[in-house]
């Protein structure tokens, strides 16, 4: 046994730059499954942290009404609060959660604080566990509030905070409350977010209008959980019938609706939320499974060539070996001996591979953690630690890496292998098995090329198609629902907007750019069988001129008609004006198309009914029709859009600047906001960076991918180089021969460059068609996407091919210009 | 056709200098077969090789075919090379992941030759040596006298003016041995000139001319009447 540790170690250091290429290549594919694998985990860990974590469900809505895509909310509708568990006695307690911002002023600056409303059940369902105070006293009254640590340290330089008040609020809403409970901060695996939980107020209710408590209100969540034992796919079957049953159905224009026919509710696990289909409305950024897969897909990859590699070298280099193993079965070795010498030498190699690989992660991944935004964590016990993985990986490459080698080798029929003047044993077969994983490998890395290209350059088309409107030169105020909502005092703010330097113009919207939420219309036609969903834009006469959208025919809505402006009757402010003639709106070029109107200037003077707030249906007359734009994700379709004039509506403010440093615009505008609204932060963004900010992820991923194909083109070039060396170290003879016989240095870097081009070239025929196949599937999930040129994919295979003749050349000309007396002399 | 002058070449390593040959001097005339012996060690094979152009030598004049070679390039010594000279080794040096067709082709791989008519001279040669039948067999799969026919297919197929043999018998028994050389010798009157190692006294009595050498000069020469 020591022997063959001896013989292995001094066969691993006779041939030092193949031994170091395999550990090389293998090690960093180890590092990458290893990284990806503690990402994977991180991301299916969401929530199952949470006590009972396997009882606790989120209530999620699916919203398909026609003409609209489908929507799939963590939200669910208000009147779930109050029926759903009288429907279900295995819930055994549910709770609303309503998510928001609250507002305190600390330091003299108002600040915003991530707030939720809970029902005190909040607690049974999360126990969450308190620094100070318990989860039966926290909420006790709603002048109670419950902290997070960090948030009490924040405010207050301490978290023992119990009893203390704080003043939560603005203008008419400011209140003091008092603190009942100090929460430990949550992990960042979590789909929760909140610095501050109120308590919910039943009562609040009664005075609101119709449609914020009927089944079209779903700004909320809710959670709940499950008696032991429950089964949470029974209810889910029973959802359907019992919407049947609750939801009332509307009369809506005379035409019965319900929501029940356009919206599912289902239960869903807590710990699948993260990586759900539904995330419209979730609280942290949602996962995505389909990038996960594939970085997983990814990273196997890496290490299937990292394999492949090993492999491919040991089988070249078993040629060299040939002799030593004939040798040792002459002298008596059994065929399994070998196998089992041979297997031992590749799983000490796989063994220092994975050695180095658990360093690497050790070092990269609080770098990855902090780039991915995530709390990465390296430990080793357990079924959630990297050792287990790390040693099947160890023992799978291992025995993969060594076996077939092995096998090959120990069949050499010795007296072939020792015959005189032989000085090969080359069998066809062999070179052909390398030949197609050196082919294998460069298809890996081409294929991954060719994805970075078409992913980076998608990731640049969406940022710069253009949106229908102008980007540059343009601000969004968010949060200005008091700032902009109430018209008279807006028209102050207005005029000294535009009396900052540079600023032009000013105009107010309910839905920003890079918007998430909708705010969806029944639109009916006449002739029509069916009522169209179209999406309303409440905005005042300025905004499509602030964003500069082209007018397409008719007019712009202002002041000078009075039908322009949406009326709402003072006593209930969800009736609508509905005088003679109802009011007038503009539409897009799409919502024209879809209501099947005919060109922009034939659509001018037609009327349509609209159900605005979810009531009655009104008459609105299009006065006038402009481009389309796009506002939210490049993945979203053009959206059909109706724009009312209804400033009091509106809760963002746009404004737009010329000839002046932005960053001086953007501080006018905060002292003007500052005047304005001293009780809520400034929330002023450049359109620019928040569309950059939506493609942030996508961007991640692309650099993820280029990382990943950066790693694969690598390992692809420590395999070629390898085998280059080898094939050069073999080839000596023969290229010896050539020279005699005339051959220059040239043909004979040309004869070997070729020889390893050939597999790449081939390469790029297994690669393109898979490459062309899932950037394909990848860019239909776009609205707006590239064209799939052949420009990537040429790129990719030259790339490729660029490489692997570096890499190769230096062997080529290094053997080419040895002196072929040298090559001939020996045998 | 070759001319030698105070012809050197000295080995360095770092640490000793070798001289392999010292001051050879030496002439060649065309159509002769000449044959050189010697101890192992006296420079037999360098001498072979600065007249085959694979080697070049340290000083002296080399005068081939009326130029003179010492100090040509690489590109230029093996155009030189591949239009005038053929090698045939003790070791055959064939190609082992060649067919013996192959093997034979690679001779004309350099030279500007259309395929059709390498074939042709392929073909040519082959029957010359008596291996037409083999010629899809891989060098392995040949015995040793066969291999060696081969080499010398391949040093024929060329058509070159010269053709250096270092110790062509030396892996080859008696009778394989006598084969080869009868080759030779017919080759040699057909007119090319032949330059041989041999240690075999009896194969240099096929020569014209005999040289014997030691220690890197040439002790004696003998002619021998045709
Ligand atoms: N590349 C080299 N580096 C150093 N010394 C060399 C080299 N090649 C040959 N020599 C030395 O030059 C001398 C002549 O060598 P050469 O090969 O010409 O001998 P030889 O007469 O052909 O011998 P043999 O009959 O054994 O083939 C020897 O002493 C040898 O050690
Ligand atoms: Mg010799």
């Amino acid at each position: 046994m020591r022997l063959s540790f001896t013989i292995a170690l001094r066969a691993l250091t006779r041939n030092r730059a193949h031994t170091l290429i395999n550990i090389l290549g293998l090690a960093l594919g180890l590092t990458a499954c290893l990284l990806i694998l503690l990402y994977l985990r991180y991301e299916r860990s969401y929530d199952s942290w949470l006590p009972d974590s396997d009882r606790i469900y989120q209530v999620q809505a699916t919203w398909h009404e026609p003409g609209q895509p489908i929507t799939h909310a963590q939200t669910s509708p208000f009147p779930v609060r109050d029926t759903l568990a009288g429907g279900f006695p295995q819930i055994e307690s549910l709770s609303v959660m309503r998510n928001g911002q609250t507002v305190t002023t600390r330091d003299g600056e108002a600040i915003f604080i991530d707030s939720a409303i809970v029902d005190p059940a909040f607690f049974d369902i999360f126990r969450l566990p308190f620094v100070h105070g318990s989860a039966a006293g926290a909420l006790s009254d709603t002048n109670a509030i419950a902290l997070t640590e960090k948030e009490a340290i924040r405010h207050f330089g301490t978290s023992d905070v119990m009893g203390r008040t704080m003043s939560l609020g603005a203008g008419p809403g400011k209140r003091d409350y008092r603190i009942g409970g100090v929460l430990r901060d949550l992990p960042k695996n979590s789909s929760l977010r909140f610095g501050i939980l109120f308590r919910y107020d039943p009562a609040e209710a009664a005075g609101l209008p119709a449609s914020a408590i009927g089944w079209g209100n779903m700004s909320q969540q809710h959670y709940l959980k499950l008696r032991p034992g429950a089964d949470a796919h029974a209810i889910n079957a029973a959802l359907p019938a019992w919407e049947k049953r609750v939801v009332a159905p509307q009369m809506i224009g005379g035409r019965a609706a319900s929501q029940a026919d356009i919206m599912d509710l289902a239960l869903v696990p807590i710990t699948g939320v993260h990586l759900g289909v539904a995330q419209h409305g979730a609280l942290t950024p949602g996962g995505d499974p389909r990038a996960l897969a594939t970085f997983v897909v990814v990273a196997l990859l890496t290490l299937a060539m990292a394999v492949m590699n090993f492999v491919n070298l040991s089988t070249a280099r078993a040629t060299q070996r040939a002799r030593e193993v004939a040798l040792r079965k002459v002298l008596g070795a059994s065929r399994p001996r070998i196998v089992v010498q041979l297997i031992g030498e590749s799983l000490m190699l796989a063994a220092l591979a994975t050695l180095l690989a658990l360093a690497a992660v050790e070092l990269l991944t609080p770098w990855l953690g902090g780039r991915i935004g995530a709390d990465l964590e390296v430990t080793y016990p357990g079924i959630g630690g990297l050792l287990l993985p790390a040693i099947l990986l160890f023992v799978a490459s291992g025995l993969l890496g060594g076996l077939y080698p092995a096998l090959y080798l120990s069949r050499f029929r010795p007296a072939q292998v020792l015959r005189a003047n032989k000085s090969a044993a080359e069998t066809p077969g062999n070179g052909r098995l390398r030949t197609i994983l050196v082919v294998v490998q460069f298809a890996i890395a081409i294929g991954l090329i060719v994805c970075t290209c078409v992913i980076y350059s998608q990731t640049r088309h969406v940022a710069t198609v253009d949106p229908g409107y102008r980007r540059d030169g343009l601000i969004q105020i968010e949060s200005a629902w008091r700032f902009a909502g109430d018209s008279s005092e807006y028209e102050a703010a207005r005029r000294e907007l535009l009396a900052i330097p540079g600023v032009v113009a000013a105009g107010r919207t309910n839905l920003g750019l890079a918007a998430t939420n909708k705010n969806i219309l029944a639109v009916r036609t006449s002739g029509a069988a069916q009522d169209s969903a179209i999406g309303y834009y409440a905005v005042d006469a300025e905004y499509l001129r602030t964003i500069d959208v082209p007018l397409l025919a008719g007019r712009q809505l202002g002041d000078r008609y009075a039908r322009d402006r949406v009326v709402r009757a003072e006593a209930d402010g969800a009736v609508l004006q509905q005088g003679a003639g109802g009011f007038n709106v503009v539409l897009n070029r799409n919502a024209v198309t879809l209501l099947g109107l005919g060109a922009p200037q034939a659509a001018i003077g037609k009327t349509i009914k609209v159900g605005l707030d979810g009531e009655d249906m009104a008459d609105a007359t299009i006065v006038g029709v402009v481009e389309d734009t796009r506002i939210r994700t490049a993945r979203d379709a053009l959206e059909p859009i109706i724009y009312g004039y209804d400033p009091d509506r509106t809760s963002l403010v746009l404004v737009r600047y010329g000839g002046a440093d932005p960053a001086a615009v953007m501080a006018g505008i905060n002292r003007v906001w500052r005047r304005f609204e001293p009780e809520i932060p400034f929330q002023g963004h450049f359109v620019e960076a928040l569309v950059a900010e939506i493609y942030a992820a996508d961007r991640a991923r692309g650099a993820l991918f280029a990382a990943f194909a950066a790693i694969a083109v690598l390992i692809a070039c420590l395999g070629l180089f390898g085998l280059a060396a080898f094939t050069a170290e073999r080839r000596t003879k023969e290229i010896g021969i050539r020279k005699v016989l005339g051959a220059r240095i040239r043909d004979i870097v040309r004869l070997l460059t070729w020889q390893f081009s050939k597999p790449v070239v081939l390469a790029n025929l297994v690669a393109w068609p898979a490459a062309w196949w899932a950037m394909r599937d990848w860019l239909n999930d776009f609205d707006v996407r590239v064209a799939l040129t052949p420009g990537p994919f040429v790129l990719a295979g030259a790339l490729a091919l660029a490489i692997a003749v570096g890499t190769v050349a230096g062997h080529a000309i290094r053997v080419a210009r040895l002196n072929p007396i040298l090559a001939l002399r020996y045998e | 056709m070759l001319s030698m002058r105070e012809l050197s070449r000295v080995y360095r390593t770092d640490t000793i200098e070798t001289s392999a040959l010292s001051s050879i001097s030496l002439d060649i005339a065309d159509g002769e077969f000449v044959a050189i012996m010697g101890p192992s060690g006296c420079g037999k094979s360098t001498l072979l090789n600065i007249i085959g152009m694979l080697d070049s030598p340290s000083s002296g004049s080399y005068v081939f075919n009326g130029q003179e070679v010492a100090g040509l390039s690489e590109g230029k010594l093996a155009d030189v090379r591949k239009h005038n000279i053929g090698f045939i080794f003790q070791s055959f040096n064939l190609v082992d992941e060649l067919s013996v067709r192959e093997n034979i082709e690679l001779a004309l791989l350099y030279h500007d030759v259309a395929s059709t008519e390498r074939r042709r001279r392929v073909d040519e040669v082959m029957d010359k040596v008596g291996i037409a039948h083999r010629a899809k067999h891989r060098p392995s799969q040949l015995s040793g006298g066969q291999q060696q026919r081969v080499a010398v297919a391949r040093a024929l197929v060329g058509s070159p003016k010269l053709i250096l043999a270092d110790e062509p018998t030396g892996n080859l028994d008696t009778h394989h041995g006598e084969e080869v050389m009868r080759m030779l010798q017919q080759l040699n009157r057909e007119g090319s000139t032949i330059v041989m190692v041999t240690h075999s006294p009896s194969h240099a009595d096929y020569a014209g001319r005999v040289i014997n050498m030691l220690d890197g000069q040439i002790l004696i020469e003998q002619r021998r009447a045709a």
